[in-house]
C-alpha cells in the first residue's frame, strides 16, 4: 500500500466541504509513475484544477471519463503530456525552494570550500539545466554572490544555463521580471540585485548576469550533453517529468558523467528519480533532497 | 546502592563507570521523575502479549479511568492518518475498525501526554512531541513498507526513543540547556552537542528511566542505541528502524527546532544494511516518495500534538 493513508482525510472532510473524487488520486499516482512528480495531498487541488481544464478541452464531464482519456484512449500519451503542461504552467519563480538554497549555502559550499584538492583551481561550476526564463538561474547566481565575500572569497563561480526553448533563453537574457516571478523574493535581494525598470518591473543587475551564460541545448542531443563537463552542481528542476523512462534514464546518466566526484544533482522539490539510477546516492538535507555522486573512494567527501 | 547488573554495564560501555553512577544517582533522587501512570505499564505489557490473550474489555476498562485520555484517544483514532472513513464513537468501535493493537498504541500515546510534568522545558515541548509522534508514525509506516510484522512495537519504540531528553530537562536542566545552546548555535546534531558539553547524552539518561520503569529489553535498546544501532545486541533491526526514522524526521521538518548543517545518506547508513539483511522489500523502497508522504502527514501530526500534549506543558 502506498500513501500514509492520509488519503481518507479529504474524501470525507468533517465539515462536509468539497469532496475530492477518488479518481483524482488514481490520476495523481499515474502522474507520479510516469513523471516522478508527486502532487501531495495539499496540492491535490492543483491537480484537480489542471484536470478540469483538460476535461473541458477534450470534452468529457466526469473524472472517470478523463481517466479513460489518460489510460485507454489512443491519444493517451499526448493527453498525459498536455496534463503535465497544465500542472507546471507558470510555476517557475525566483527563490522557489529556500531549503535547496540553504543546503547549497550551509552544507555543500562549506564542504567544497574545505576540499583540499580544490584549493588550486578555486572554481565552482553550476549548471541550471532546463532553466526556462532564468529565474532559477539568477536565484543561484545571487546566492553565490552573497557567499563571494565570505566562504567563496577568491573563488570563481561559473553558472551555465540551458534550455530547449529559444524564446525562453531570449527572455532570460533580457532579465526583466514582474511581480509574479518575484513573488517569493526577499526584499533584501530585490534591492541589492535588481534595478527598477518601471513601477511593475525589475531587471537583474549586470554583476549578477556576469556570472551566468545562457544557451540552447536539447537534452536528447547526446554529443552536446557530453560537452557539459566538470560540474559541481546540476539543477534540473521540473524538466524530467516530461520524459519517458528510458530517455529520463539516459539524461540522468549524462548528468552523472557531467558531475565532478562529490558533486550534487538537484531535482524539483516534489520530484523523484524513481530509482532509475543506482549510482547516485539519494541524500537528505533539512527540507531538501539531492543526488550525490560519491567521491572517489566511496564514503564521505 | 544496588549493584550494577552486567547487561547494564554492557549497554553503557562507552561511558566511564563514574558517569553512569552519576546519572543513576540523579535519576533516582528526583521526586518528579515520572512515576509511571497506573495504566501506562499495563498497556505496554498488553502489547507484548500474544493478541489472542488480550481482552478488549480489559483495554477499554484501562482507558475509561480517565475521561480526558478517552476523549483524546477518540480524536486520534479518527485522525486522517489512520484513514478511517468515519470517526469511531467509542473505544470499542475504534477497536473494531482499527484493530486492537493500533488502539493500544493510540492509548499509550495519549497516556504519554500525562506522564511527564516537566517544569522547565529546555527543548521546545512542541518540537519534542512532534518529533516523537512523527518518529512513531514513520516507524510504523516504515515497518509496513518492509512487510515487517511488528509495526505497533516499532511505533512505540519511535514514540519513546528520545525520552532521555525529558530526563535531561528534569534532572540536568542546566547542563542540557548548555548542550541545546551549543547545538543550535553551531547547528550540529543534538546528541553530539550533548556528548561534547555534558559527556553523556539522552540515550544514557533515557536508559536510566527506562530501567526504572522496567521496560522490555527491545525498548531499552531502542532508547539506548538509536544513534548507534550497530551496538545493539539483541534488537538490531528495531533499533536500526528507529535510527533511520529519527533521521528522516529531522530532515523533513520534524526535528528539534533548529537547522542541522548536515547531509544524511540513509541508504548508505550502517542501519540500512542491518535492515536490508532482514527485509528484502527495502531494496524497492522509494525514499523520495516516502519523504513526500511524510511531508503530507506533518500538519496532522502537529494538530494531534496540540490535542494530546497541549495541556501537559501549559501547566
Ligand atoms: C517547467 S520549466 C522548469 C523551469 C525551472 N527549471 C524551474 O523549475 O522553475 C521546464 C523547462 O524544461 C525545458 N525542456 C523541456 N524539454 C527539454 C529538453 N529536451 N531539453 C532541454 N530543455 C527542455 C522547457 O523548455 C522548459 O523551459
Ligand atoms: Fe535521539
Ligand atoms: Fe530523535
Amino acid at each position: 500500500m502506498a500513501g500514509m493513508q492520509i488519503a481518507g482525510s479529504l474524501s470525507s472532510p468533517p465539515d462536509g466541504a468539497a469532496v475530492i473524487d477518488p479518481v483524482y488520486r488514481q490520476i495523481r499516482d499515474l502522474v507520479y509513475k510516469v513523471s516522478g512528480m508527486y502532487k501531495s495531498e495539499e496540492k491535490l487541488y492543483l491537480l484537480v484544477g489542471g484536470c478540469e481544464r483538460r476535461m473541458k478541452q477534450v470534452g468529457t464531464k466526469s473524472p472517470r471519463g478523463y481517466w479513460e482519456h489518460l489510460t485507454a484512449h489512443p491519444s493517451r500519451d499526448g493527453e498525459l503530456r498536455q496534463l503535465l503542461n497544465e500542472l507546471t504552467i507558470g510555476e517557475t519563480c525566483f527563490f522557489r525552494s529556500q531549503p535547496q538554497l540553504d543546503a547549497v549555502r550551509k552544507v555543500i559550499l562549506p564542504e567544497l570550500a574545505a576540499d583540499k584538492t580544490r584549493q588550486i583551481t578555486r572554481r565552482i561550476r553550476i549548471w541550471s539545466a532546463g532553466c526556462s526564463t532564468g529565474e532559477e538561474t539568477y536565484t543561484l547566481a545571487m546566492n553565490m554572490l552573497e557567499e563571494s565575500t565570505a566562504l567563496l572569497k577568491g573563488w570563481t563561480v561559473e553558472i551555465l544555463a540551458t534550455d530547449l526553448n529559444d524564446r525562453s533563453i531570449e527572455a532570460a537574457n533580457t532579465a526583466i521580471y514582474g511581480d509574479y516571478a518575484l513573488r517569493c523574493t526577499p526584499e533584501y535581494f530585490k534591492r541589492k540585485y535588481f534595478s527598477v525598470v518601471d513601477d511593475k518591473k525589475l531587471q537583474v543587475r549586470p554583476e549578477v548576469k556576469k556570472l551566468v551564460s545562457f544557451s540552447r541545448l536539447n537534452f536528447q542531443d547526446d554529443s552536446r550533453m557530453l560537452f557539459m563537463k566538470s560540474m559541481d552542481l546540476v539543477f534540473c528542476c521540473n524538466v524530467l517529468i516530461y520524459f519517458d523512462g528510458p530517455s529520463k534514464s539516459k539524461v540522468i546518466d549524462h548528468f552523472f558523467t557531467n558531475l565532478n566526484y562529490g558533486g550534487y544533482f538537484f531535482l524539483g522539490t516534489s520530484e523523484s528519480l524513481l530509482n532509475l539510477n543506482d549510482k547516485f546516492h539519494l541524500v537528505h538535507f533539512p527540507g531538501a533532497i539531492a543526488h550525490w555522486k560519491p567521491s572517489l573512494g566511496g564514503g564521505k567527501p | 546502592m544496588e549493584t550494577v547488573p552486567r547487561w547494564w554495564q554492557a549497554m553503557t560501555s562507552s561511558l566511564a563507570p563514574s558517569t553512569v553512577n552519576h546519572i543513576r544517582e540523579r535519576v533516582k533522587q528526583i521526586e518528579t521523575l515520572p512515576t509511571i501512570p497506573a495504566v501506562f505499564l499495563p498497556l505496554l505489557n498488553l502489547l507484548n502479549l500474544p493478541i489472542d490473550q488480550v481482552k478488549l474489555e480489559e483495554v477499554v476498562k484501562l482507558v475509561s479511568y480517565d475521561n480526558t485520555i478517552a476523549a483524546q484517544c477518540l480524536r486520534m483514532a479518527s485522525s486522517p492518518l489512520f484513514g478511517l472513513a468515519r470517526a469511531p464513537e467509542s473505544i470499542k468501535s475504534a477497536v473494531i475498525s482499527l484493530g486492537l493493537r493500533k488502539v493500544e498504541t493510540i492509548l499509550l500515546t495519549c497516556c504519554m501526554g500525562n506522564v511527564f510534568s516537566v517544569k522547565d522545558w529546555t527543548i521546545d515541548p512542541t518540537n519534542y512531541w512532534r518529533h516523537s509522534l512523527g518518529c512513531a508514525m514513520v516507524c510504523r509506516k516504515f515497518s509496513e513498507k518492509l512487510a515487517a510484522s511488528d509495526g505497533d512495537k516499532a511505533y512505540i519504540a519511535g514514540l519513546l526513543h528520545d525520552i532521555g531528553f525529558l530526563v535531561n530537562c528534569m534532572t540536568f536542566s542546566k547542563e542540557f540547556a548548555a548542550a541545546m545552546e551549543h547545538a543550535s548555535t553551531q547547528q550540529v546534531p543534538l546528541e553530539e552537542a550533548e556528548l561534547a558539553t555534558m559527556g553523556f547524552c539522552h540515550c544514557d539518561t533515557g536508559l536510566a528511566l527506562a530501567q526504572k520503569w522496567r521496560l522490555a529489553d527491545d525498548m531499552l535498546q531502542a532508547i539506548a542505541y538509536h544513534h548507534h544501532p550497530e551496538r545493539s545486541h539483541s534488537a538490531q533491526p528495531l533499533v536500526a528502524l528507529v535510527h533511520l526514522s529519527d533521521l528522516l524526521c529531522r530532515m523533513r521538518n520534524l526535528g528539534y527546532g533548529y537547522y542541522e548543517r548536515r547531509r544524511v545518506d540513509l541508504a548508505h547508513d550502517p542501519a540500512w544494511a542491518i535492515l536490508a539483511n532482514e527485509y528484502q522489500a527495502l531494496e524497492q523502497m522509494d525514499l523520495a516518495r516516502f519523504s513526500f508522504e511524510l511531508d503530507e502527514a506533518v500538519g496532522e501530526i502537529a494538530a494531534l500534538v496540540d490535542i494530546i500534549f497541549g495541556t501537559s506543558h501549559k501547566e
